[in-house]
């Protein structure tokens, strides 16, 4: 009696399992089943999202920003001068005024490369249960955002759209696990391959055994067959040490990028690319440093002596 | 468990499988994210009969296969929930009365997530799926355990009375 009990009790397990089981068989064969389910959830979630987007992008980088008090104390300190009212205001204009920036930057890359693109707001973040690092960006088909297109960020490549619906889009950010890309260095015109890896670490591996990778070299987008999924000429990022292990055929390197993917608030997604390769037109210039000279002139009243001792003439 | 509450539960669980996607996801938490959807779902199964914590992860990993931002095979989570359903059921009746031994109730659905978030990763292995490096999948999984037992005392009463909001008049008897 007791293991007909039992058995009955795992009938449901059994069943559930099996359905489970045919919906992973019917998905890995090819079956447009997930592809359709998740799409209709994204087109359910998307003006959910960007509603939600307004009050949260404020409040998102909560914890960010309480992590880097330190260097935010003294902006904190003037803020706490002006009253509840105006601190909402500047809350929402500084919000604004961030994602202003970051427009201005990315359209001025877009501009300098000749791509044609089109401007989105990042409305929502992959979750973390499912360990992908995609994006969710307001544009879809209605604003001419197809599937594997390439999407840049103020410093240049920071993903590929991977799905799309008519007002929205998921972007795979560069970071994914299974995010590849061919890239080229701009100073020797190597080839090779980036790698994500899940966190801000990259791998660069060259293609040519004979190819040499050194610290800071930038490393552009190669470019795709028919400009999908990237477009050629994108910075990417920079190497930050050389990994010198004599068991690989090719050389092996850190990298880091320029984009800081924790706060992404506005991105262009490039829809068409120019005729020409921009080839390294699009090198990040860095920053020239000042230099301060100091001019040393002798006092006319001092006199050096032979055995090196200053003395005044008066 | 009856179908009319298999309903509210799937409704309930929907509703923050949305707040999840739109909301939580977007605040960058230290360590790393928290999954307040798996908090309310195994805090769901932790409460039920073995049919009904089984039937719940069944619901609830379906309702996670929709995350558009999910590249694994639907019915993968279906599978997965399923099975913690079932182990959670097996398990329970040794540790008691959840509603009476909170502190009880708070590490089990902690653990319980890390336990799911390490068989997602483990499955996914098994699947193929490229998940990352180590050292991010370890902070992925013990950040979200941290997170959900640091927020679980304050989740776990409201799941309770949500639960018997979904008690039909004679199951509350």
């Amino acid at each position: 009696m007791r293991t007909g009990g039992s058995n009955r009790s795992h009938l449901p397990l059994v069943v559930l399992l099996v359905t489970s089981l045919f919906l992973i068989t019917l998905d890995l064969r090819g079956v447009s089943v997930t592809a359709n389910s998740r799409s209709a959830t994204q087109s359910f979630l998307a003006p959910i999202q960007r509603s939600v987007s307004d009050f949260f992008s404020p409040v998102g980088n909560f914890f960010t920003d309480v992590q880097n008090f330190g260097n935010t104390k003294a902006a904190l300190k003037a803020l706490q001068k002006e009253n509840a009212k105006l601190r909402k205001k500047i809350v929402y204009k500084k919000d604004t005024k961030g994602q202003l920036v970051k427009l201005e930057k990315v359209l001025d890359l877009a501009g300098r490369g000749g791509y044609k693109v089109v401007s989105a707001r990042v409305i929502g973040k992959g979750s973390s249960s499912t360990f992908s690092q995609t994006i969710t960006i307001d544009a879809g088909t209605r604003d001419g955002v197809q599937r594997d297109m390439t999407v840049i960020g103020e410093f240049g490549v920071i993903g590929v759209v991977k799905s799309v619906t008519s007002t929205s889009a998921i972007v795979l950010l560069i970071s994914d696990p299974t995010f590849r890309i061919g890239v080229r260095l701009a100073r020797s015109q190597s080839v090779g391959v980036l790698m994500g890896e899940g966190d801000n670490n990259f791998t660069l591996q060259l293609l040519d055994p004979s190819g040499v990778i050194e610290k800071g070299d930038v490393l552009l987008s190669l470019g795709s067959d028919n400009n999908k999924p990237f477009v050629p000429g994108l910075p990417v990022g920079f190497v930050k040490t050389v990994s010198s292990s004599r068991a690989t055929l090719t050389q092996v390197a850190s990298v880091g990028i320029y984009s800081n993917l924790n706060s992404l608030g506005v991105v262009s997604v490039v829809l068409r690319s120019p005729n020409e390769d921009p080839k390294n037109s699009l090198v990040p210039i860095p920053i020239p440093i000042p230099t301060t000279t100091v001019y040393v002139t002798q006092s006319p009243e001092a006199v050096v002596t032979p055995d090196g001792v200053a003395k005044d003439q008066n | 468990m009856s179908w009319s509450r298999a309903g509210y539960s799937a409704a309930i669980l929907f509703l923050f499988f949305v707040i999840q996607e739109s909301a939580i996801s977007r605040i960058n938490f230290p360590i790393a994210g928290f999954s307040l959807y798996l908090a309310v779902l195994l805090g769901f199964m932790a409460l039920e009969n073995q049919l009904g914590a089984i039937v719940l992860g069944f619901i609830g990993g379906l309702i996670l296969d929709l995350s558009p931002s999910s590249d694994s095979p639907l019915g993968k989570c279906a599978l997965i929930l399923t099975l913690v359903g079932y182990l959670i059921s097996r398990n329970r009746e040794s540790l008691g009365d959840f509603t009476e031994r909170p502190i009880i109730f708070v590490l089990f659905v902690s653990l319980g997530v890390a336990a799911t978030l390490l068989t997602f990763l483990l499955f996914g292995v098994v699947l193929g799926e490229n998940n990352g490096s180590f050292v991010s999948n370890l902070q992925t999984i013990s950040g979200n355990g941290i997170w959900t037992l640091l927020l679980s005392p304050i989740l776990l009463p409201g799941i309770v009375k949500l639960r018997e909001l979904t008690l039909t008049s004679k199951e509350r008897i």
